[in-house]
């Protein structure tokens, strides 16, 4: 077997003819510009809304490079009747652009709602998951674009024609046991339905398990631990009581949180809100280290050090390393420096709190 | 955006310069033979230079490439080679370089023999996941990306995936399975972004 090496163990292998000579026979290939070309490999399955907190500017740059490659078949699946035909949820199919899943024996995983970029629901049972996703549709043909190249990366393939909740949708699979559905545009959103860990019987029929839904409809299915809008301003705020109560401080002077959130999974909910109030009091910190104002920098390194007793980042650590991140910059100003791009790992803007 | 050839030749050499070794790691780290590996890189960094203008910048380059050597290994694994519009395959150097210099052993590997026996034991999925993690040293986001899952599927799937390797190492755990540390030293800090 071939032991596994480290990057660094494989830069020192004797490989620099190899190396150097794979270039020049790369770049002395037909560097093609032709969009054809241009889409002889899949790009990655991307575009996820969460990316854009993520890296909001690599991803701006990513949607508008694929947003200019012109669209080189026109509507496929338009002049043909579906293959397969889903039928919606038992009584009706409901009525909104979002979805959710009515099987029994299926929990929520995770939620997600943005009224710029869409939303998604994602259920699990076991080793299955179903992800449901809805799109402003204007992203629409992008993603078609790259959904073709699932099946064969060289040669793109319309997928099955099939129909979901009432609409015209195309099917590919992934392998055998992980399928996705983009279903057409339909009141300003168009929505994808992928399942994983499972057959191609097993996601027909969850197909048939859907329900359309609006907002305060998708809210009410979600389990006790996600947050309702309606929920949302009292549980920010005891997020918030947490916080200060633990810091006995509430924000630098002069500066005003926002905690407007859209999220209703707590663990969002929670980096939302906490991160905002991180930013404000590194925010301080900078600006006082920067005018020279001792006592307001070891206020604000104080408050921050804190940040362990912080009852909604013990909550959320079990689930994911957001709570790391802030505790490792609380360090750094214990540390007397300022976290290198804490912005953007915090999410701040402009080193002021997100909304 | 349209690359004069100058700029495309210039940002590709760029390119192949900073990934190359993470590219052939990612390769050979996943093959059984090492000419294997260099099948994968050539393919990969010629899908690489084929669709350069849609390759991302910055810090998600590197999830992008791994996702692009990742369906490449697959179509190996099926037995297809990529090859240029006149056939010819590429990389030949590197094949037989690759034959003859990678050794049969070494010290320096991301993780023990133990380790990676265990992983074997796991579901396909479940080492995927662990294997990016703990061999590419990506964190659940990068992981998504390379798979083109949601953050929100890949954190919890890693999160089992862990839990079950530790309880087959057992007490040995420990010191395992933390990623690497040394892939991706410029992994910028907004990739803990919510991540989960």
């Amino acid at each position: 077997m071939i032991p596994k090496l480290t990057d660094d163990a494989i830069s020192r292998l004797p490989l620099e003819a190899g190396r150097a000579e794979l270039l020049e026979e790369i770049m002395s290939t037909v560097a093609p510009d032709r969009h054809h070309d241009d889409l002889a490999e899949p790009g990655p399955v991307r575009g996820h809304r969460r990316t854009r907190w993520l890296v909001p500017l690599a991803v701006a740059a990513a949607v508008a490079g694929v947003a200019s490659a012109p669209l080189w078949w026109g509507g496929p699946g338009q002049d043909r009747a579906p293959e397969v035909s889903y039928q919606s949820a038992p009584d009706s199919p409901g009525t909104g652009y979002r979805a959710v899943l009515t099987a029994p024996g299926w929990t929520v995983a995770a939620v997600e709602e943005d009224s710029k970029y869409g939303g998604e629901v994602d259920y699990e049972k076991g080793d299955q998951q179903l992800q449901i996703t809805w799109y402003p549709d204007k992203t629409y043909q992008d993603y078609l674009l790259d959904r073709s190249y699932i099946e064969d990366p060289d040669h793109p393939t319309d997928g099955v024609p099939v129909q979901v909740l009432g609409l015209a949708g195309h099917r590919w699979a992934y392998t055998a046991d992980d399928h996705t559905v983009m279903r057409e545009p339909d009141q300003g959103h168009w929505m994808e339905i992928r399942g994983t860990g499972m057959d191609l019987d097993a996601y027909t029929a969850l197909l048939g398990r859907l329900r359309l839904v609006s907002l305060p409809e998708l809210e009410s299915s979600l389990p006790g631990r996600f947050v309702s809008k309606a929920e949302r301003p009292e549980a920010v705020q005891k997020i918030l009581d947490g916080i200060e109560g633990a810091t006995d401080a509430t924000v630098p002077a002069g500066t005003t949180l926002d905690t407007r959130s859209e999220e209703s999974d707590p663990y969002q909910l929670g980096a939302d809100i906490a991160g905002q109030y991180a930013c404000a009091w590194i925010a301080e910190y900078a600006d006082a280290q920067a005018a020279g104002d001792q006592g307001r920098a070891d206020e604000a390194a104080r408050v921050m050090g804190t940040s362990r007793q912080w009852p909604v980042l013990r909550q959320m650590n079990p689930d994911g390393d957001y709570p790391e991140v802030v505790w490792d910059y609380a360090d750094d100003l214990a540390d007397g420096q300022v976290p290198d791009g804490y912005e953007d790992g915090l999410g701040c803007t402009s080193g002021t709190p997100s909304g | 955006m349209a690359l004069s050839l100058d700029e495309r030749e210039r940002e590709f050499r760029a390119l192949y310069a900073a990934h190359f070794d993470a590219v052939l790691g990612f390769a050979l780290r996943r093959v059984d033979r090492p000419e294997d590996a260099g099948d994968v890189t050539a393919d990969t960094f010629l899908v690489a230079w084929r669709r350069l203008t849609h390759a991302p910048h910055g810090p998600e380059l590197r999830p992008w490439l791994y996702g692009v050597a990742r369906r490449v290994l697959a179509n190996h694994r099926r037995g297809e080679r990529r090859r240029t519009a006149l056939g010819q395959k590429l990389g030949e150097r590197l094949r037989r370089e690759l034959s003859a210099r990678v050794p049969d052993t070494s010290d320096d590997v991301v993780q023990r023999a133990d380790v990676t026996a265990a992983m074997r034991r796991l579901s396909a999925r479940d080492q995927e996941v662990l294997e990016l993690h703990l061999w590419e040293g990506l964190e659940s986001r990068e992981i998504a990306e390379v798979l083109g899952l949601t953050t929100a599927v890949v954190r919890p799937r890693l999160s089992r995936a862990r839990s079950r390797l530790r309880e087959l190492l057992g007490d040995e755990s420990c010191n395992v399975l933390a990623p690497p540390g040394h892939h991706l030293s410029d992994r910028p800090t907004e990739l803990t972004r919510k991540e989960r």
